[in-house]
């Protein structure tokens, strides 16, 4: 049986239980939909994944 | 302030020494061959320039089983910028876009000692800033990376996954000459009405889209007119750029359908430098290495999409590996008159392509 991880969304509280997961992931919460990344796995820690920016470039 | 800052430091040598050679779009052989001496002096395995023109540097096997390429450019747009450092500022037309990116490559890729069954290429490639991406188009028939790593101004602490699509339309009208008092229209109303089309057609299918990145943004380039006293003539250029979810031909049709018909008027329309959007994905190793690397050098890393166009357009979709936009420097600087790269933020770019290699020939068990 592969490990169930959970861990609570920092956006919206809900909590979330996930299994084959990787350091650096992201992933999306079920509840409101924020990516969130795993930044570590014992313990088991979600972040609010790194802001993704439009720019006029190139 | 980068401790390299303090003193002269062959990693600012190499960017100056790029910088001040000009490497116009098709006129890139003087900065060809100088990486290339640079890159056999850093102690590549090999270094050449390639049937396109490209500079090419490889450390590893050619033979190895796994590949990352980093592909940067040569050529920049044209305008004379005075090359000086001032402020911890390098000025120059190049050094952002991207020589900085290229050269950062360079150095970070000397640096590396890829493990038996890894090969590290680094490419400058010609004509990225023309339509034709010439040296791109090539180098993807070259390799077959695992990883990529495109050389574009991302910030040090910024990641590019994506770019906008474009496409350029050229039209010509033509109708015998009339009198200006008469009733027919001139034939430079017939853009007027043939442009409106066009953005009619992009009101209507951003509706809803709230990200540039998401809708199609036309633009009006060029209008010139002219007349050989019996037929007038008016010639414009039309440039898009495209989000991931439009059908080339459905455009296609809905800009010729734009034009106005009358008799006596013939009126053409063509296309060309077609490159369809291209979005990465996160979830990839080469993201995470990114990822930890720019966190590693006290930076608080994120994500860009970009309304522009590079040869990330041109590599992605053929080699459908992961793949990102990395490199030093402010891209709002691109192609304008200030054009410069922080030095500061230049070796710390060094600095994450250096640990990002380590990572994704090295992965953690």
């Amino acid at each position: 049986m592969p490990e169930v991880l959970v861990a609570e969304c920092p956006e919206c509280g809900a909590e979330i239980e996930v299994t084959d997961v990787i350091e650096g992931e992201i992933i999306e919460c079920p509840d409101c939909g924020v990516e969130l990344e795993v930044r570590s796995l014992n313990p088991f820690v979600l972040e609010l994944a790194p802001q993704e920016e439009e720019d006029w470039g190139e | 302030m980068h401790s390299a800052l303090k003193n002269p430091h062959p990693s600012i040598e190499l960017l100056r020494g790029a910088v001040e050679i000009e490497s116009l779009s098709g006129q890139e052989e003087a900065l060809a061959a100088y990486l290339v001496n640079a890159m056999r002096a850093r102690g590549y395995d090999r270094a050449f320039i390639d049937e396109a023109g490209n500079a090419v540097g490889e450390k590893g096997l050619p033979d190895a089983a796994h590949t990352i390429v980093l592909l940067g450019h040569m050529d920049t747009v044209p305008g004379h910028i005075p090359v000086r450092i001032e402020d911890g500022k390098l000025y120059g037309r190049g050094s952002v876009d991207a020589k900085g990116p290229l050269c950062a490559f360079i150095e970070a890729a000397a640096r590396a000692c890829p493990p038996t069954g890894w090969q590290i290429v680094v490419a400058g490639a010609v004509e990225e800033e023309s339509a034709t991406s010439r040296g791109a188009r090539h180098i993807a028939t070259q390799y077959h990376p695992d990883f990529c790593i495109i050389g574009e101004p991302s910030a040090w602490d910024r990641i590019t996954l994506g770019y906008k699509g474009r496409l350029l339309v050229d039209f010509t009208a033509r109708q015998p000459m009339g009198h200006t008092a008469g009733p027919m229209s001139s034939v430079c109303e017939t853009v007027v009405t043939w442009w409106l089309g066009i953005q009619r057609f992009a009101e209507a299918f951003n509706r809803d889209r709230k990200t540039a990145f998401d809708r199609l943004l036309p633009s009006l380039r060029e209008i010139h007119s002219s007349s050989d006293g019996l037929y007038d003539r008016v010639d414009a250029t039309v440039g898009l750029r495209l989000p991931l979810d439009i059908e080339r031909a459905d455009l296609e049709q809905a800009i010729r359908s734009a034009a106005p018909q009358a008799p006596d008027l013939e009126v053409t329309i063509s296309f060309r430098g077609y490159e369809p959007a291209y979005r990465a994905s996160k979830n990839t190793p080469l993201v995470r290495a990114f990822l930890a690397a720019i966190r590693g050098q006290g930076g608080r890393p994120g994500f860009k999409i970009k309304t522009g166009t590079s040869d990330m357009n041109v590599v992605g979709p053929v080699w459908g590996c992961p793949i990102v936009a990395y490199g030093p420097g402010d891209s709002s600087l691109d192609h304008t008159p200030e054009e410069h790269i922080e030095l500061d933020e230049y070796l710390r770019a060094i600095d994450v392509l250096s640990d990002v290699l380590i990572h994704l020939v090295n992965p953690l068990p």
